[in-house]
C-alpha cells in the first residue's frame, strides 16, 4: 500500500516508539517524579524528572498534549481561511502569528504594502508584545511563589488588551494583518487610550521593580539558576530574549526590519550573564522600549491608505462605499477566498514575543498552499530546557521554565 | 462553707483552666474560628496589595467574612478518597493526630492570673494554666516538637513521591527551627533567671518588656516561627509549583481541612509563646481581660506573618537551610551573648 | 513604491560569497545553486548521501544553527523533498541570510544521514519530521514519537496520503 504504514515498513524498532524512557537504578538514591499535566507548575504538558536527592539528573519534556496539527489543517483550507487557523497557538501573541504567515504570502505573491499599514502593523504587534511579556513575568512569579507579581502581571495587561479591543475588535486573536495592508485603521479615541495606557504603566513600573527585581528573595531564587553561556546558546538554536540574555546581540527587527522597524528608533536589551535573572530583565527592558515606540508611532504615523491598490480595486464599490469610506473597515466578499497566487515558495521571519517565528509556505499555484511550516519560538526552546535543567535543584525546575518563558501550545501548534 | 446554686456551679466548673484553655479559649473552639478568620484575612490583605477585592461573594456586606464557612462547608461534604496503596490507618488518622498535637502546647502555656478559678498559687498570684510545671518554656516547646513527626508519618503512609519529597523537607527544616527556638528562648531564659513562664511576666512586670531588652532573639524567634509553620518566604514545605502541596498532596474532603489548618494552628501556637515571652503576655492586665489581652497580642503576631504572603516568594530548601545555619544561628549566639550582658547588670 | 524591508541590504558580495563557496564543492555534489535577491538562496544536492558533507561545509562558512528543517511529501514523484535552512548568530552580515540546502529522500529507501552531531539545533526538526513523514535520520540519538501520542497507529500524518477524517454534522431534531 502506497503511504507506509506506522505498524508495517518503517517502524524501525519496536522500543524506539516509546516516547519517554527514564532508566533508574536501583539502590542508588535515585527516583522518577512524573511533573504531569495535572500539577501547577507544568502548564500543558509533562515534564519527567530523574533525580537523586534533590538533584535533577535528568529532565525529558514530553510536549503533544495539545497538538492540533495547524500544519496539516493548512493543507486543507484557503489562503485567506488560514489567517484565523495559525494565530491560535499562541492566543496572547497573535498579532505576530498572523503578520509571519501574511508577510510570506505576500513574498510569494509579490504584494507591496502601503506605508500606514506598516506603521499599523507595528503598532498592534508593540501592543501585542507588551501584553505578552506581562504574561510571561506573571508566570513566571507565579512559578517561584509570588503571588502579587502575578495578580499584578494580568492586571497591567487589561490596558493593553484594550487597546487592542478598540483597534480591532478583538481581545486576542485578532486577524488584523491581511494580504496587502491591514483590515482597520487607527481613530482618535484609540490614540487617546493608547497615550493613557503607556503612561499608566510607566507610572507602575516602579513598583515592579521594588517588588520583584530588587526583592532579595526573588533574586536569590533567579540569579545564577539555568545558566546559559553564549557558545551554547547559539549552538542549541536559542531564540529571543532568552538569546539576548545570553550575549548575543540579536534581534530580527534590526537584521531584517519588516513592518516600520526602519524608521523607529529602539534599542535592543543584551546581557551576559545569561541566567535566569538576566532574561527577566531582558523581558522588563523591552516593555519600556515597546513603549517608546508605541508614543513614537502615534506621532510619527503618515496619512495614507491601509491596504494595497490592487486589492482595494477588486472589492466592490458597495461594500468600499459602506464599509470603507465611512467607518475605515475592510470587509472582503467571498470570492477572496479563492485567491490564487502564483507557484513559489517563501520563507519569512519576525520577531515575536518569545523569539524568532520563521514560517515556510510552499505554494502550487492552486488557492491551497501545498504546505505550511511554521517554526515557533516555543520550539526551538524544547531541546535547550531539556540541556539546561541539569544539575539543579527540584525547585528549579518552575524558575527555569518561567524565565525561559515557554509556552506548550505555542510549540506544540 | 459558701453556698452555690447549680448554675453558679455549672459555670464555675467551665471557667475552671482545666476545662477552659484547651477547649474553648484559646483552644479548639477559639482556635478553629481564628482559623477562619486568619485565612479570611491573609486572602483580603493579599488582595488589597494586588488590586483586587478578595473574597466578597457570599457575604457582601461584612467583607466577605463567612466566604471561609462556605468553603469549610464545602469541603466538608467532598468525597474523601484513599488511594488504593495507602496506609490506610495512618493515613486516615494522619491529619487527626496532626491537628491534635499541635494545639497541645496550649496545656502548659499561662495566659492570665487569677485567683479564684487556678489551684495553682505562687507568690500572690494564681497561674491561670490547665497543668502548671515549672519547666514551661521546655515543656511547650518539647510538645510542639511532636507535630513535624506526624507531617512525616502522614507523608510516609500516602505512598507517593511527592509526598515523600515534601516530607524530607519537613525533616531538614525540623531540625534547624527547632535549634533557632530554643536558642532564642534559652537566651530570654537567662534574663529571666529561670523556665518558667508564669515567672517570665513577672519578671518582665518589674523590669522592661523582653523585646526591648533583647530585640535580637525575639528577631530570631519569629524567622524561627515563620520557618517551622510553612508561612512565606519558607513555604517550603507546602511549595504549591514544585510539589503539589507536599505531604498532603493525596488528601481531599475533612482530612484536607484538617491538615490545612494544622499549620496554622502552629502558628497560633507559636505567637502566644511570642506574646508571653517577648511582649509580657497579660501585662498590664489580669484575670479575664488579661487572657484577652494575651491572645490579642497573639493575634497581631499572627496577622503580621500571613501578610508576608504579598510580599514575597518561596526560597529554596538549600538557601533556607544555608541562611538558617548561618546566619541565623550567629544571630542566635550574639543574642545569647547579649542576654549575659543583661542578666549580669541586672543582678550586679 | 519601495517597501521599508528592502531599504537596509546586506553586502551584496556576502550572498555571492556563499554561492562561491559551496560552488566549490563542485558539479557531483552540488546539482543547481542559485542566489534569491541578497538575503535568499538555495542550493539543490545531486544525491541525499551528500548532506553531511554539505552541512560540514556550511560550518565553515559561518552558518552556525538551523531555521528549519521541511518534509514537502511529493506523492506523485515518490520522494519527500527535505529542506534545510541554515544561518547564523554570531556573523552579522552573515545573520541576514538563510540559505536554503534541498534534497530528494524516495518512498522505498527513507534514509538519510542526520545532522546532529554537527549542528545540535537540528534535534526537535529531525525528530519531527520522522514522526510526521517517516524520514528515519541515522544516528540521531532519540528516534522516538514526539507529538503524536503513544498509541498513534496509522499512516505518516504529514503525507499526502492521509486524509484527515471529516466529523458529520449533528443537527437535533424535536420531534
Amino acid at each position: 500500500m502506497r503511504g507506509c504504514l506506522l505498524t508495517e515498513r518503517n517502524r524501525v524498532n519496536e522500543e524506539e516508539l516509546k516516547e519517554v524512557e527514564i532508566i533508574v537504578e536501583p539502590g542508588q538514591g535515585q527516583a522518577e517524579l512524573n511533573i504531569g499535566p495535572q500539577h501547577p507548575g507544568s502548564g500543558h504538558m509533562r515534564l519527567v524528572a530523574k533525580i537523586r536527592g534533590d538533584i535533577v539528573e535528568e529532565l525529558v519534556l514530553d510536549p503533544g498534549y495539545v497538538h492540533r496539527s495547524v500544519e496539516k489543517l493548512c493543507e486543507n483550507r484557503h489562503y485567506m481561511h488560514l489567517i484565523p487557523l495559525v494565530e491560535r497557538p499562541t492566543i496572547i501573541d497573535s498579532i505576530h502569528m498572523n503578520m509571519g504567515y501574511i508577510m510570506a504570502v505576500e513574498k510569494i505573491m509579490n504584494l507591496e504594502v502601503p506605508e500606514r499599514a506598516l506603521y499599523l502593523r507595528s503598532f498592534a504587534a508593540e501592543v501585542n508584545r507588551i501584553s505578552s511579556h506581562l504574561y510571561g513575568l506573571g508566570i513566571l512569579g507565579i512559578f517561584i511563589g509570588h503571588s502579587t507579581m502575578f495578580m499584578w502581571g494580568f492586571a497591567d495587561r487589561e490596558p493593553f488588551v484594550e487597546i487592542l479591543q478598540n483597534l480591532t475588535g478583538a481581545r486576542i486573536t485578532n486577524s488584523y494583518v491581511v494580504p496587502g495592508g491591514v483590515r482597520r485603521d487607527l481613530s482618535q479615541s484609540v490614540k487617546e487610550f493608547a497615550i493613557k495606557a503607556v503612561s499608566y504603566l510607566r507610572k507602575k513600573i516602579k513598583d515592579y521593580e521594588n517588588i520583584f527585581l530588587n526583592n532579595p528573595n526573588v533574586r536569590a531564587r533567579l540569579e545564577n539558576v539555568g545558566v546559559i553561556s553564549r557558545e551554547k546558546a547559539i549552538e542549541l538554536g536559542l531564540v529571543g530574549p532568552n538569546l539576548r540574555a545570553s550575549g548575543v546581540p540579536y534581534d530580527v527587527r534590526k537584521i531584517e526590519p519588516y513592518a516600520a522597524y526602519q524608521k523607529l528608533d529602539f534599542e535592543i536589551p543584551v546581557y551576559k550573564e545569561g541566567d535566569a535573572f538576566a532574561r527577566t530583565l531582558v523581558r522588563m527592558e523591552e516593555v519600556q522600549q515597546s513603549m517608546n515606540m508605541i508614543m513614537q508611532i502615534i506621532k510619527e504615523i503618515p496619512e495614507g491608505e491601509i491596504l494595497n491598490q490592487r486589492i482595494l480595486k477588486q472589492i466592490p464599490p458597495q461594500r468600499i462605499k459602506k464599509w470603507y469610506e465611512e467607518q475605515k473597515r475592510i470587509v472582503f466578499p467571498g470570492y477572496f477566498a479563492s485567491m490564487r497566487p502564483p507557484k513559489g515558495d517563501a520563507i519569512s521571519r519576525v520577531e515575536a514575543s518569545r523569539g524568532e517565528l520563521v514560517y515556510y509556505v510552499v505554494s502550487d499555484g492552486s488557492s491551497i498552499p501545498y504546505r505550511v511550516r511554521m517554526i515557533t519560538p516555543s520550539y526551538m526552546l524544547i531541546k535547550p530546557f531539556m540541556e539546561i535543567a541539569k544539575g539543579h535543584r527540584i525547585a528549579d525546575i518552575p524558575a527555569i521554565y518561567g524565565s525561559l518563558d515557554y509556552f506548550p501550545p505555542e510549540a506544540d501548534r | 462553707m459558701i453556698e452555690l446554686s447549680v448554675l453558679d456551679e455549672i459555670i464555675y466548673y467551665i471557667l475552671r483552666p482545666e476545662f477552659f484553655v484547651p477547649v474553648i479559649f484559646p483552644g479548639l473552639i477559639t482556635s478553629m474560628i481564628l482559623l477562619l478568620i486568619t485565612i479570611w484575612a491573609e486572602r483580603k490583605i493579599a488582595a488589597k496589595v494586588q488590586l483586587r477585592f478578595g473574597p466578597l461573594l457570599i457575604s457582601p456586606r461584612i467583607g466577605g467574612l463567612l466566604q471561609l464557612i462556605a468553603d469549610l462547608l464545602k469541603f466538608v461534604f467532598s468525597e474523601i478518597i484513599v488511594p488504593a496503596r495507602a496506609f490506610k490507618a495512618l493515613y486516615i488518622l494522619g491529619p487527626a493526630l496532626l491537628l491534635s498535637t499541635s494545639l497541645l502546647p496550649l496545656v502548659v502555656i499561662p495566659i492570665s492570673t487569677s485567683i479564684h478559678y487556678s489551684l495553682y498559687v505562687i507568690g500572690n498570684n494564681g497561674a491561670y494554666v490547665p497543668i502548671y510545671v515549672n519547666f514551661s518554656l521546655i515543656a511547650a516547646l518539647a510538645l510542639s516538637m511532636l507535630t513535624p513527626i506526624m507531617v512525616i508519618m502522614t507523608a510516609w503512609a500516602t505512598n507517593n513521591r511527592f509526598a515523600v519529597v515534601g516530607a524530607l523537607r519537613e525533616g531538614f527544616l525540623m531540625i534547624t527551627y527547632d535549634v533557632l527556638l530554643i536558642m532564642s528562648a534559652f537566651s530570654m531564659a537567662i534574663i529571666y533567671g529561670g523556665v518558667d513562664l508564669f515567672g517570665f511576666v513577672n519578671f518582665q512586670s518589674s523590669h522592661y518588656l523582653g523585646i526591648l531588652m533583647n530585640p535580637i532573639s525575639a528577631f530570631v524567634f519569629l524567622v524561627a516561627m515563620l520557618l517551622g509553620s510553612s508561612r512565606y518566604p519558607f513555604e517550603i514545605v507546602e511549595a504549591d509549583t514544585e510539589i503539589v502541596i507536599g505531604p498532603y498532596t493525596e488528601y481531599s474532603g475533612l482530612l484536607f481541612i484538617l491538615t490545612m489548618g494544622g499549620s496554622y494552628i502552629k502558628t497560633f501556637v507559636y505567637s502566644i509563646l511570642f506574646s508571653v515571652i517577648f511582649l509580657g503576655g497579660w501585662l498590664p492586665f489580669s484575670g479575664g481581660i488579661g487572657a484577652l489581652f494575651t491572645v490579642f497580642k497573639a493575634i497581631i503576631i499572627l496577622l503580621f506573618s500571613v501578610f508576608l504572603r504579598s510580599v514575597y516568594g518561596r526560597y529554596r530548601i538549600d538557601q533556607a537551610l544555608r541562611g538558617a545555619w548561618k546566619l541565623m544561628f550567629l544571630l542566635a549566639i550574639i543574642s545569647m551573648v547579649l542576654s549575659f550582658i543583661w542578666r549580669w547588670f541586672l543582678v550586679a | 513604491m519601495k517597501s521599508l524591508s528592502q531599504l537596509s541590504k546586506p553586502e551584496l558580495s556576502k550572498i555571492n560569497y556563499v554561492v562561491s563557496e559551496l560552488s566549490k564543492l563542485g558539479k557531483e555534489v552540488i546539482k543547481d545553486i542559485k542566489a534569491e535577491g541578497e538575503r535568499r538562496g538555495y542550493a539543490e544536492l545531486v544525491d541525499r548521501k551528500y548532506i553531511l558533507l554539505v552541512s560540514k561545509k556550511m560550518k565553515e562558512i559561518g552558518f552556525d544553527h538551523m531555521k528549519a528543517i521541511t518534509g514537502i511529501d511529493f506523492p506523485d514523484q515518490e520522494a519527500i523533498q527535505v529542506v534545510y535552512h541554515f544561518s547564523s548568530y554570531s556573523d552579522l552580515e552573515l545573520a541576514k541570510i538563510i540559505f536554503a540546502v534541498k534534497t530528494w529522500v524516495p518512498y522505498d529507501d527513507c534514509k538519510i544521514d542526520s545532522i546532529y552531531n554537527v549542528f545540535p539545533s537540528a534535534y526537535t526538526f529531525e525528530r519531527e519530521t520522522y514522526e510526521f513523514l517517516g524520514v528515519y535520520f541515522v544516528s540521531h540519538p532519540d528516534m522516538k514519537l514526539f507529538f503524536l501520542p503513544e498509541d498513534f497507529e496509522g499512516v505518516f500524518p504529514l503525507r499526502k496520503s492521509f486524509k484527515i477524517k471529516h466529523e458529520g454534522m449533528f443537527i437535533d431534531r424535536e420531534e
